[in-house]
Parts: C-alpha cells; sequence; structure tokens
C-alpha cells in the first residue's frame, strides 16, 4: 500500500465540505433493522429486531447481540458481516486492555477504541466506512453506560436511543416513556413495546433479540436466558440477577402479553 | 559482582492501619565507590502511589521515566489515577516486555486504594510479582532487611509506630551492608497526608 | 577419549545458624539443630555446640565433617593443656588457640564459621567471633552462618555496641539480664526461621553462668 497513485482514501471531501461515502453509510444503517437501547436506573437493556429473510433459516444461528466483554454487550444496525469485523477488533482491544492492567476495560475506554477503529476506516486508504452503529451497553465503576458509535466514528452517551429504520418514531416513543428511575423490569417491557411499535408483523420471541447487563455486571443476551426461561436447566436459580432475568425473561409470555 | 550489586540499594515498604511506608537509603555508588549521599531511588506517581527502584541506577531511571508516561497517558486517557493493583500489573507487563535483555531493577510498590486499603508489591527484574501483606525488601540489603524486618515488623501499626519501625529496620539494616547506607529516606502515607522524612545514619 | 575434569570438592555446607550474647556474668551461645545439603535436610537434631573446656562453648556452622575435626583437635590440645597445667583453658586463651588452629590450615581451610562464648577469668561473658581462617574478634554478642544475615542488623539495633575505634576500649558486653538476653536469642531466631531455609526444627540454648552450664530447647518452624 502507499505506492500506487491510487492509495488515497475513496472518503474525500466534497466541495461542500461533506463526505459522502460517510453519508452513504449512515443510509445504510437507516435502512437497516431497528435496534434500541435503554439506560435504567440500575441495568442497561439494549433490542434488536431480528427479522430473516426466509422462514427457513435457522433463526437459532443469527446472533445479533454479542458480548465484547463479559460486562459489555453490543448490537448493530447496518450490515452484518461489517459488525462482526467491529466486534473482532474490539473484543481483541478489550483483552489486550486486560492484559496489561489485569482489570476489566471500562466502557468509556472501549468505546472510544472502537469509534478510533470507524474513524480510521474514514480516512485511509483503500477501505471504506463501516456499514454500521453500534449501540454499546456496559456497566463498570461508572456504573450503567449506554453508548452508540456512527460510522464517521463520532460516539454519544444516550439515556435511551434507537437507529435503524424507523428511528425517529422509535425515539419520540422512547422519549414519551422514558423516566430516570426506570427499572430493569420496565426498561425491558419499553424496549419491547418500542420494538413493537415499528414492527411489520406478528411480533415474537424469534424475531427480536434483548440483551441485559445488571449490577452483577455480567452482560445476558437471550440466547443466554433462552435456556433459562424454557425451564431447560431445572436447578434452582439462587443468584439474584438470574431470578430478576427469570422473571423477566418469560419473554414468549411476555410478549403474548403485549400482542393480545 | 552482579550488575544489581553495581549501585548499591536498599528498599522496604510497609504495611500499616490504614497506611503505609516506603522507606530507601540515600547512597549510590560505583561498586564500593560512594558517588552520591543524597540519591533519590522512591517515586510519587500520584499522591497515594510510590514506586522505589532498587539495582542499577540507569536502568532505575529510565524505567521511572517510562512508568511516568505511561501513567500520564493513562491520566489522560481516563481521567482518573491508577489503581496501585493496575499500577503494579502495568510495571510488570512493561519489565516482561523486555525478558531477553532486562532492566537490572527490582521494584518496590507501594499505594493506597480508594478505600484507603495499603496495597504493597514487588517484582523481580522481569515482573514476577510478589504480593505481602506485610512488608516487601528489595536491594542489596535485602538478606539484612528480612531479618530485621521479620523481628520488628508487627501487624496493623499505627502510622508514627509504623515510620519508627520502617526506620529502626532500614537503619539497621544499610548499615551491615557495605553498598547502600548514607542515611535514609522515608515516606509515610496516610488517608489524608504524606510525610516525607529524611534520616540521619552512619556516613562510613 | 573425551577430557575428564576434575569436578570433586572435598566441601559441602551444611548450613546453620549460631548466635552468641555476652552478659556482665553469663553468656547465652545458641545454635539451631538443622543440618542440610543442598535442598534436603539430613537431620533435625544435630547439636552444632561443643563444649570445649568448662567455660569455653563452642558453637559452628558450615561444613560439620571440618567442624568435627576442627572440634576433635581442639579437644585433644585442651587435653594436652590440662596435663601440662593442671587446669581447664580459659576462654580467652581458647579463643586464641582457635584462631591458630584455623590459620594453620591456611590454604586448606576448615570450611567453619565458628562463635565462640565463655566467661573469662573474672567471670565477665564473653564472645568471640570467626572468620574460616582464624581472623578474630572480641565482641559483645555475634551471629555466624547462614542466617547470620538476618540476624546481625537485629541484634545490632537491639544491643548497639560501642564502636571498637573508641579509646579507651569499650567493654563489650550488653546490658541485658540473662532472661532478656535469652528471649533476644529466641525472637532472633524465630525471625531467621522464617526466611532462611537452612535455618529451623530446633533452637538449642546454652546459658553459662555462675552456676555452671544450662540447657534450654525451644521448636522452630520445620518447613
Amino acid at each position: 500500500m502507499g505506492d500506487s497513485q491510487y492509495s488515497f482514501s475513496l472518503t474525500t471531501f466534497s466541495p461542500s465540505g461533506k463526505l459522502v461515502q460517510i453519508e452513504h453509510a449512515l443510509t445504510a444503517v437507516g435502512s437497516g433493522q431497528t435496534s434500541l437501547g435503554i439506560k435504567a436506573a440500575n441495568a442497561v437493556v439494549i433490542a434488536t429486531e431480528k427479522k430473516l429473510p426466509s422462514i427457513l433459516v435457522d433463526e437459532t444461528s443469527v446472533q445479533k447481540i454479542q458480548l465484547l466483554t463479559p460486562n459489555i454487550g453490543v448490537v448493530y444496525s447496518g450490515m452484518g458481516p461489517d459488525s462482526r469485523v467491529l466486534v473482532r477488533k474490539s473484543r481483541k482491544q478489550a483483552e489486550q486492555y486486560h492484559r496489561l492492567y489485569k482489570e476489566p476495560i471500562p466502557v468509556t475506554q472501549l468505546v472510544r477504541e472502537t469509534a478510533a477503529v470507524m474513524q480510521e476506516f474514514t480516512q485511509s486508504g483503500g477501505v471504506r466506512p463501516f456499514g454500521v452503529s453500534l449501540l454499546i451497553a456496559g456497566f463498570d465503576d461508572n456504573g450503567p453506560q449506554l453508548y452508540q458509535v456512527d460510522p464517521s466514528g463520532s460516539y454519544f452517551s444516550w439515556k435511551a436511543s434507537a437507529m435503524g429504520k424507523n428511528v425517529s418514531n422509535a425515539k419520540t416513543f422512547l422519549e414519551k416513556r422514558y423516566t430516570e428511575d426506570l427499572e430493569l423490569d420496565d426498561a425491558v417491557h419499553t424496549a419491547i413495546l418500542t420494538l413493537k411499535e415499528g414492527f411489520e408483523g406478528q411480533i415474537s420471541g424469534k424475531n427480536i433479540e434483548i440483551g441485559v447487563i445488571g449490577t452483577d455486571r455480567k452482560f445476558r443476551s437471550q440466547t443466554g436466558l433462552r435456556l433459562v426461561s424454557n425451564g431447560a436447566s431445572k436447578q434452582k436459580v439462587t443468584d439474584k440477577w438470574e431470578q430478576k432475568i427469570c422473571m423477566v425473561w418469560k419473554l414468549d409470555m411476555l410478549l403474548k402479553c403485549h400482542v393480545k | 559482582m552482579s550488575i544489581f550489586e553495581y549501585n548499591g540499594s536498599a528498599l522496604v515498604a510497609m504495611v500499616g492501619k490504614n497506611c503505609f511506608a516506603i522507606a530507601a537509603d540515600r547512597r549510590l555508588g560505583v561498586q564500593l565507590q560512594t558517588i552520591a549521599t543524597d540519591f533519590q531511588r522512591i517515586y510519587k506517581m500520584h499522591d497515594r502511589l510510590f514506586i522505589g527502584l532498587s539495582g542499577l541506577a540507569t536502568d532505575a531511571q529510565t524505567l521511572y521515566q517510562r512508568l511516568v508516561f505511561r501513567h500520564k497517558l493513562y491520566q489522560l486517557r481516563e481521567e482518573r489515577d491508577m489503581k496501585p493493583e493496575t499500577f503494579a500489573n502495568l510495571v510488570s507487563a512493561i519489565l516482561y516486555e523486555k525478558r531477553f535483555g532486562p532492566y537490572f531493577c527490582q521494584p518496590v510498590i507501594a499505594g493506597l486504594s480508594d478505600e484507603d486499603k495499603p496495597f504493597i508489591c514487588t517484582m523481580d527484574s522481569i515482573g514476577a510479582k510478589e504480593l505481602a501483606k506485610d512488608f516487601v525488601v528489595a536491594g542489596t540489603a535485602s538478606e539484612s532487611l528480612y531479618g530485621a524486618c521479620e523481628a520488628m515488623y508487627k501487624p496493623d501499626l499505627e502510622p508514627e509506630e509504623l515510620f519508627e519501625t520502617i526506620s529502626q529496620a532500614l537503619l539497621a539494616s544499610v548499615d551491615r551492608d557495605c553498598l547502600s547506607g548514607w542515611g535514609g529516606h522515608v515516606y509515610l502515607v496516610t488517608p489524608t497526608e504524606i510525610k516525607e522524612r529524611i534520616l540521619k545514619g552512619r556516613m562510613d | 577419549m573425551t577430557k575428564q575434569q576434575a569436578n570433586w570438592s572435598p566441601y559441602d555446607f551444611n548450613g546453620g545458624t549460631c548466635v552468641a550474647v555476652a552478659g556482665a556474668d553469663y553468656c547465652v551461645i545458641a545454635a539451631d539443630t538443622r543440618m542440610s545439603t543442598g535442598y534436603n535436610i539430613l537431620t533435625r537434631d544435630y547439636s552444632k555446640i561443643c563444649k570445649l573446656a568448662d567455660k569455653s562453648l563452642l558453637a559452628s556452622s558450615g561444613f560439620q565433617a571440618d567442624v568435627r575435626a576442627l572440634q576433635k583437635n581442639l579437644e585433644a590440645r585442651h587435653q594436652i593443656y590440662q596435663h601440662q597445667h593442671n587446669k581447664q583453658m580459659s576462654c580467652p586463651a581458647m579463643a586464641q588457640l582457635l584462631s591458630n588452629t584455623l590459620y594453620y590450615k591456611r590454604f586448606f581451610p576448615y570450611y567453619a564459621f565458628n562463635v565462640l562464648g565463655g566467661l573469662d577469668n573474672e567471670g565477665k561473658g564473653c564472645v568471640f567471633t570467626y572468620d574460616a581462617v582464624g581472623s578474630y574478634e572480641k565482641v559483645g554478642y555475634s551471629s555466624q552462618g547462614s542466617g547470620s544475615k538476618l540476624i546481625m542488623p537485629f541484634l545490632d539495633n537491639q544491643l548497639k555496641s560501642p564502636s571498637p575505634l573508641l579509646l579507651p576500649a569499650q567493654d563489650a558486653v550488653t546490658p541485658l539480664s540473662e532472661l532478656e538476653a535469652i528471649d533476644l536469642v529466641k525472637t532472633a531466631f524465630a525471625s531467621a526461621t522464617e526466611r532462611d531455609i537452612y535455618t529451623g526444627d530446633k533452637l538449642e540454648i546454652v546459658v553459662l553462668n555462675r552456676e555452671g552450664i544450662r540447657r534450654e530447647y525451644m521448636e522452630l518452624r520445620k518447613d
């Protein structure tokens, strides 16, 4: 790299001062499936649609909410493959931090490192910006945190946010429902209701995904929780957070009452 | 003669009740010849975190500069001071980077956590940590210090008692080591203040 | 044929620590009873303290085979002394004899680090400390052997000896009472045992005073 005369960045300024590639990337995000996040008083919830192209797809093989560290989870809107690159790089960054300091990476640090990667891809030669926005949910010494990172590399801390299709509707909905003293259970309800607002078709446990992190600093995504809610594990649940989540995660039941 | 003994040094840190003390001798020598009698080998990273570097002085100073750099970078990036445990891990990682061409230093780290819990630790020149609950020693006088500390140390000492104990242990030890001595330098750190004291000792 | 190298050494090191403290009218001589070689413990019950004369006790660490040879030599010399003078050798005389005996083997030394404790002709405690080739000094207290580096600074701290350079020469005996001295020795050994692998198992303390000789034992760590 570097020798070719085409090795300059494709993301060059237009005369009006815009970086159109980034705008296109944001468009890609905007047409992606809806994701949202809510920061409650003692927890963070992130959720997303999981619409599959065909009923023939095995929905258990698709996982849109992923763990970056045990106490940080992420969800994306936009291009799935691009998100995996970011997840891989973020996990590596988190691991490197842990290797150096033997303490879990603070959420702000990981968000900044991830944002730095996304920024780099708006300025380097031979690459294009990522076609995703991320919602990063974590819990550390600074309490529950929710961040959004955009393809430009800019990032924001939110009390509640949404991205993808129907952003503005979802955000308006969240603005109406949000209160400062939200509890985990309410936050999960609100998350599901918000998703349901813009949902085309019947919402069910199979076409949405939810992740939660609370004061125990263990991020749990739905896949992990399904085991609990299905009663696949007959073991008595003693952990306080597990119990809470078990209550919330009678997900299918919950959805039934929402759907009616 | 080992390169660790080229300049001579004595370092000790002790834990007290919600406080700690770290002390060192003040001699800088080149083998048996004394070059300076006001040498500093304990450094302050921030108000409640100290590191002492025994061993080869040139490596100690270089290592210290790198640690200051890394610590400042951390402070800017994370907008907070490093916890003692975190700093110890950083030092360990930096030392291990030079696994096959080490800094000839044995660090002693002492700090107070945010909850005022004292932390002390030492490691070898390639970063193998030793976390002790009572006291840690390093330098050419380490054997003497082990003996003195083992006999004099008591747990949960109040700050002024701790100061007396660490000072007595240091002075007793350096007087039996040809390569360290010429007075002592003691830091006594409590949740509210840092006391720095210079000890007079035998000048021979 | 490959070249053969001489790799035999006439010496071993069996570890152990000796301490002696002199008081106004007593002398405390102590040593641990562990004998080791390398990382092995040969025995946990080996006395390093030898009674050379009524008022002379020798505690030695180093290579115990050499120590034994040295003790037998001194015993023999003392036997002859008794035949010739019809009395026990005094402690200062024994100290000089020990120095000469060690120096006699200047170029193939006894691998022995000695502390000689006893009472002088006035009944005052005295301690003599040696290197392997006979250099010696009369002191108020001393420590020799594997744990000496750990014990010595502690004794310095507790017993502050007067400088040997002072004129007129100061009395070297310690100000402690006999019981205090015994306690001090016990503390010193307990501490040294924590950090020195060659010191441990049991502490043998021999107290020499007007009444005669008294022996005490204290258990030490066995690891």
